[in-house]
């Protein structure tokens, strides 16, 4: 039989649940603008009604309601959206980083204007035209000096800046990889609490959004993949791998890569294996810091190891006004001391590699002349060398462009006397050194008898940079047949060019005329100036661009095409960041009005189940107290 | 969007009102700065075509600069030798007058003296200066006069007078860049302009077995001819011929022996390059090693000579009163130097034309190309003027409506 206080008990519950749901309104109001909060909802039911099929179930009809329960407090959440942005947040993360930094790379560039690299250079070549017209003055020469020094500050500011950049990037992967751990540590902790709660039967809602959170976070430092199936255990991966299993974490770590110049290289902290990420922050700064800025630290070598090798070569065969001869006007930094450019590579005390950076073969050449040869040339590439094949048909400008149009690490013009120059570039590998030839070697006669570059043909004959001593495979004949080399540079000649001290201390040691035949150039000779001018617009091979010009414009084309690329894409993504978050908020965000609305509906029902009690109350006074017993 | 947060109302105005803040900030900067591509990333084609065009504009003006300096520089050649042909149609008078039969020694004397003074003038002429202190006529050895005198006593003459006139400058021609990878010649050697007749070397030495032992050049008026090892005489003929220098090359029938005459009149640089030896084979160079002019071999006969060489001849046949000799040979060279220096006068001013029409071309493409580039980089005022504008107008109305949305919740209404 019904207990008699069955209506207080129902009563009772209703008070109780209703009193759950305005806690909760009042939990979701205040949270309305915490981030990564999820609104919450109680789970109202109807209690379990009388009778429920027992052999001693009274026989009456039923069932009959036993009022309402709170079965459970919910969050309401769409999991799948929430694993879009986690997938989609690395990219924001990536773009958002990568914009900061070649943003601010393009503002090094200071183009178009006045006080760039380019127009300090132009400068330094009008001051040679200037040298030209008034080879005798002495002023002029000041001049070519001056505007010489604001030159190289210029190439040095940018190196430096460059320079800056890198370090900082590197800095921010090490702070970087410290936020992954210090957070892959938070969700380690939280996954034990919410493992804890959810033995009990409870929902953890706060952590399980302050989990999201976290995850979230994360998600826009490294591209990562979350695994929700097993409820007691929480799974992050990267790249295939576990961050996190339930409490497990897999830590990352950094350490010094001493091929990459010393910067950090990211590491798992377990294995020390090198980590690979794909998105995030992260792969951003590793991107910026490896690709982009060496790119650029790169081209700027390229242009000022080419400028001073140009100059100086111009310069050495021209005479000062106070006939000096044969003097560099940029200080050239070797990175060997042997002549020969023999190295030790492996630091074991014997000479192992050659580093040459240019050779040039002993015989003039006419670029309209059929080579007539057939073969083919191995030099290097990115990856290992590459075959040129030419054929009895070509001419010597037809395998020029042959070599500078290839994948070659290398390129070849004709130098000032017709000499087939080939000089080594910027190495796309980083285990390769830049600067160095790696490799000559032709089947046929083309780079051997024809231009006088090798002594012979055939693998026998070949260069090769990892033997000591490889220079001997260049051509010797006699006086006049050698070819000739120059070793590699010391690496970054952009932050150490400078002009020749014998210059600085005395400009009247700036030539100005070649002199003839062999004689001190005349006061009034202005060739060598003018020449040193005329490099600025001659085709001359900076890397595999043809002129100064065309690199200059296709730096700033490259950095501003770059920066296009960031922001068009940064803003695509934080477009779909929006449209995600916007659907995340629109499913878990909290709306006072709704939780105001919400809020009156549990005050009436909760002034509702008072009344009912007081009703309920009034009742038992009647059969208590009423009926007179 | 099916439902609402109270957050998303404050994000989406925060983001909008975001987004067009960075619009408007960067209008306002670019209008400040009066350029479209504040950084490279606005454009970058434009950019690259704009590092490119300022480049190229620097260039023209230095172009432009030196076409200026060579102009002036010419024309202060012009004008030394438009007053050298006047000395000369001076003395060609007194040539015309000298060589008309009725006067005496003593006439003609007085006629040598002011002849004589003439040529001191034509001289100081020759040794010109510019303003900035160098040689006119020296080719490229600037900082010293172009010609030397010789002083002594001559038949009739009666006291001291130049008797010789030798060039002390160069054969080196200095260029200047005009335009893109075209050049100029900017200096005027002496030998050159004041040189009356055409030179003529014959050397004495058979070439019949001459051989070219080994790769090597020699330099005429200082331009190196590459020979090559086994020429023979014709082929280093040839090779002279071919190489455009101002000087032929042929065999004297009489000694079988190297000629070179010039091709107007100036007088020849020749030289063997480095340790090389061939014109010293030859025969056309003496052995000992001294520079050119004045190492042209003894045994070679050397013939035409400079204006001064024909004033002096003249006033030599003056003092001498040698009436027959003024009007056969001494004329002739006066002659010979005014029309060669009368072509000289004509060639600086077609140089000076063509600079003139460089000059033009720059001064119409320089503005050109600042214009491209201005295209390519400044802002369009009025476009960005009404930009801004607009930006200006949705910014204040979404404030508004924000300020009108965000302000009423249920909160107003409850009591």
């Amino acid at each position: 039989m019904q207990s008699t206080f069955t209506g207080l008990e129902i009563g009772k519950r209703s008070l109780i649940a209703h009193n759950k749901g305005l806690t909760t309104v009042g939990h979701n109001i205040t949270n309305a603008s915490t981030e990564g909060y999820s609104r919450q909802r109680v789970k109202m039911q109807p209690f379990d009604p009388l009778y429920a099929p027992h052999l001693n179930r009274e026989n009456t009809p039923g069932q009959i309601g036993q009022g309402v329960t709170a079965v459970s407090v919910e969050r309401i959440k769409d999991e799948l959206l929430e694993g879009r942005i986690v997938s989609q947040n690395n990219l924001k993360g990536y773009w958002e980083n990568r914009d900061k930094y070649i943003l601010m790379t393009e503002q090094i560039y200071n183009e178009p204007g006045e006080y760039s690299v380019r127009s300090m250079m132009d400068k330094f070549w009008e001051s040679w035209q200037d040298l030209s017209l008034n080879p005798s003055e002495s002023a002029t020469r000041q001049s070519v000096l001056q505007r010489g020094e604001a030159l190289i500050s210029g190439i040095h500011q940018r190196y430096k800046s460059l320079k800056e950049m890198r370090d900082m990037a590197d800095s921010d992967i090490s702070a970087t990889v410290y936020q992954i751990n210090s957070i892959l540590s938070d969700i380690s902790s939280l996954n034990e609490k919410i493992v804890k709660i959810k033995a009990m039967g409870d929902n953890p809602n706060d952590l399980l959004d302050r989990r999201d959170l976290l995850v979230n976070n994360l998600s826009s430092l490294i591209n990562i993949t979350v695994d929700n199936r097993d409820p007691d255990e929480f799974q992050v991966h990267t790249a295939g791998l576990h961050l996190i299993q339930g409490r497990a974490v897999n830590y990352l770590s950094t350490d010094i890569d001493p091929v990459n110049e010393g910067y950090s290289r990211v590491v798992w902290e377990k294995s020390g294996e090198q980590a690979f990420f794909k998105g995030g922050s992260l792969a951003s700064l590793i991107d910026i810091r490896d690709r982009d800025l060496r790119e650029e630290i790169q081209k700027l070598d390229l242009m000022t190891v080419n400028f001073i090798d140009n100059v100086n070569s111009l310069h050495r065969k021209g005479w000062g006004k106070n006939n000096t001869t044969g003097l560099d006007f940029f200080r050239e930094y070797p990175f060997v001391t042997s002549a020969e450019g023999n190295y030790d590579r492996a630091g074991n005390g014997e000479f192992d590699s050659t580093y040459i950076f240019r050779v040039s073969g002993s015989n003039s050449l006419d670029p309209e002349a059929l080579i007539g040869l057939r073969g083919e040339m191995t030099l290097p590439g990115p990856d290992g060398n590459i075959n040129i094949e030419y054929f009895p048909t070509d001419t010597v400008a037809d395998v020029i462009d042959r070599i500078n149009n290839s994948q070659s690490e290398v390129n070849a013009v004709l130098d000032d006397v017709n000499r087939l120059t080939i000089r080594a570039v910027t190495a796309k590998n980083i285990d390769n050194p830049d600067f160095a030839i790696r490799h000559i070697e032709d089947s046929g006669e083309f780079l051997a008898g024809y231009s006088g570059i090798l002594q012979a043909s055939g693998a026998e004959g070949a260069f090769d940079w990892e033997t000591a001593g490889a220079a001997a495979s260049f051509r010797t004949g006699g006086e006049s047949a050698n070819a000739e080399y120059a070793v590699a540079p010391l690496s970054h000649p952009s932050g150490w060019i400078e002009i020749n001290r014998a210059i600085k201390s005395d400009p009247m040691s700036i030539a100005a005329g070649f002199g003839e035949n062999g004689r001190p150039a005349n006061p009034g000779d202005g060739s060598a100036a003018l020449a040193i001018a005329s490099l600025r617009n001659k085709p001359l091979m900076i890397g595999k661009l043809n002129s100064f010009d065309e690199y200059f414009s296709k730096t700033v084309a490259d950095i501003a095409l770059k920066g296009e690329e960031a922001e068009v894409s940064l803003e695509t993504q934080n477009l779909i960041m929006k449209d995600l978050e916007d659907m995340k908020q629109s499913i878990s965000g909290v709306n006072i009005d709704e939780e105001l609305a919400q809020m009156i509906k549990y005050q009436h029902g909760y002034a509702a189940a008072a009344r009912f009690i007081s009703e309920m109350n009034s009742m038992l006074d009647t059969i208590i107290n009423r009926m007179g017993v | 969007m099916k439902r609402i947060s109270t957050d998303m109302t404050n994000n989406d105005m925060n983001y909008y009102l975001r987004a067009r803040e960075k619009k408007l900030n960067d209008i306002q900067n670019k209008i400040a700065d009066q350029t479209r591509i504040r950084e490279l990333r606005d454009d970058p084609i434009a950019a690259s075509h704009s590092v490119r065009y300022k480049s190229h504009i620097s260039r023209l003006k230095q172009f432009t600069d030196n076409i200026g300096v060579i102009q002036s520089r010419s024309r202060i050649a012009e004008g030394y030798l438009q007053e050298a042909i006047g000395i000369m149609n001076r003395i060609n008078e007194i040539a015309v007058q000298g060589a008309n039969g009725i006067y005496q020694q003593n006439d003609t004397v007085i006629m040598g003296d002011e002849v004589n003074q003439l040529l001191d003038e034509l001289v100081n002429i020759a040794n010109a200066r510019s303003g900035e202190g160098t040689s006119v006529f020296a080719g490229d050895r600037t900082l010293s006069n172009a010609f030397r005198t010789f002083e002594g006593y001559v038949d009739g003459g009666g006291k001291e007078v130049i008797t010789g006139v030798e060039y002390t400058g160069t054969v080196k021609r200095n260029n200047t860049e005009i335009s893109e990878g075209s050049y100029i010649e900017s200096n005027f050697p002496g030998n050159n302009i004041f040189w009356a007749e055409d030179q003529i070397i014959i050397s004495s030495v058979n070439s019949d077995d001459f051989i070219v032992r080994k790769d090597s050049s020699i330099l005429i008026d200082s331009a190196e001819i590459k020979l090559k090892e086994g020429d023979n005489i014709h082929a280093v003929i040839a090779r002279i011929n071919d190489s455009g220098v101002p000087v032929k090359a042929s065999i004297d029938p009489v000694k079988n022996s190297l000629m070179l005459v010039t091709t107007e009149p100036h007088q020849i640089w020749l030289e063997d390059s480095g340790d090389g030896n061939i014109l010293k084979e030859l025969g056309v160079i003496s052995s000992f090693s001294s520079r050119p002019p004045h190492n042209i071999s003894s045994e070679a006969r050397v013939s035409g000579g400079s204006v001064f060489d024909m004033v002096i001849k003249l006033r030599d046949t003056l003092y001498t009163g040698n009436t027959l000799d003024i009007g056969s040979g001494a004329m002739k060279g006066i002659q010979q130097s005014l029309n060669h220096m009368v072509s000289k006068t004509a060639k600086l001013g077609a140089a000076d034309e063509r600079l003139e029409l460089v000059k033009n071309r720059l001064s119409y493409e320089i503005p050109e190309i600042t214009a491209m580039d201005s295209r390519e980089t400044d802002i369009d005022l009025a476009e960005a003027i009404t930009e801004l504008k607009m930006l200006e107008h949705t910014q204040t109305a979404s404030l508004q409506t924000a300020a009108r949305i965000l302000k009423p919740t249920l909160l107003d209404f409850l009591r």
